[in-house]
């Protein structure tokens, strides 16, 4: 059991169970904000997971994610618009300390490394995953649909 | 101890599922579907199974939740227009 392992561990354990928890209690606001903080846990997770088993092949399941979580919040915000209108969710903090969270452990993963191919992907999935999640917690929020009214 | 990992994604999926039987209403189900997902997939991954893995996460994160949504959605679509078209 090396570092990586216990990290992932931990996030596991107190980030997306405390999730779980967020997402079968509490109003329906409460609910998609935990469901989209699960996939921006789970990607940094599973990214830690490829390096403490030294598979890079295991980065692939990170990059899914980091493309399918978004999308799958991004159905929630488009179908579940009219109950959530009267209600908006605001989760700016928790959804910032989860960017960040996922933005160092691909800046760790970089820095161990080194500059080769597998650095780029670390980069990319970096990106996807901290764009997506801001992007769909934006839209849970309400803001991409002002944007079209305006 | 190499062993807290997969316990504890065990544990995870263990409770996600229990709370998606537990929850009633389909449209919060559908939510905690999503968490079921990815969480067995990160199971499949610590078993060191990352192609069945992957799969998981292409159905249960995005796929599974937008049919159960759609579905929900005709249903009650339908059963309005049946009581205003209904005697």
């Amino acid at each position: 059991m090396n570092g990586w392992i216990l990290t992932v561990t931990a996030v596991l354990g107190a980030g997306v169970g405390a999730t779980l928890w967020g997402v079968a209690t509490g109003p329906l606001r409460r609910r998609v904000v935990a469901q989209n903080l699960s996939t921006a846990l789970a990607c940094p997770a599973l990214l830690l997971l490829a390096q403490g088993y030294e598979r890079p092949a295991y980065v692939d399941l990170a990059l899914v994610l980091a493309l399918l979580g978004p999308v799958g919040t991004l159905v929630f915000a488009r179908l579940l618009a009219g109950e959530l209108a009267g209600d908006p969710p605001r989760a700016g903090a928790l959804t910032w300390s989860a960017a960040a969270l996922g933005a160092g452990v691909v800046l760790v993963l970089c820095v161990v490394e080194g500059p080769s191919r597998a650095l780029v992907k670390l980069l990319v999935v970096g990106a996807l995953l901290v764009g997506g999640n801001l992007l769909a917690s934006r839209a849970l929020s309400g803001g991409m649909t002002g944007a079209r009214r305006g | 101890m190499a062993e807290a990992v997969i316990v504890v994604a065990l544990l995870l999926v263990a409770v996600s599922a229990t709370a998606a039987v537990a929850v009633r209403d389909p449209v919060r189900q559908s939510l905690v579907l999503a968490v079921l997902g990815v969480v067995l997939a990160v199971l499949f991954t610590v078993l060191q199974a990352p192609d069945v893995g992957l799969s998981q996460l292409a159905v249960g994160s995005a796929l599974t939740p937008l049919l159960l949504l759609l579905t929900v959605r005709k249903v009650r679509r339908r059963g309005r227009r049946d009581e205003e078209g209904g005697p």
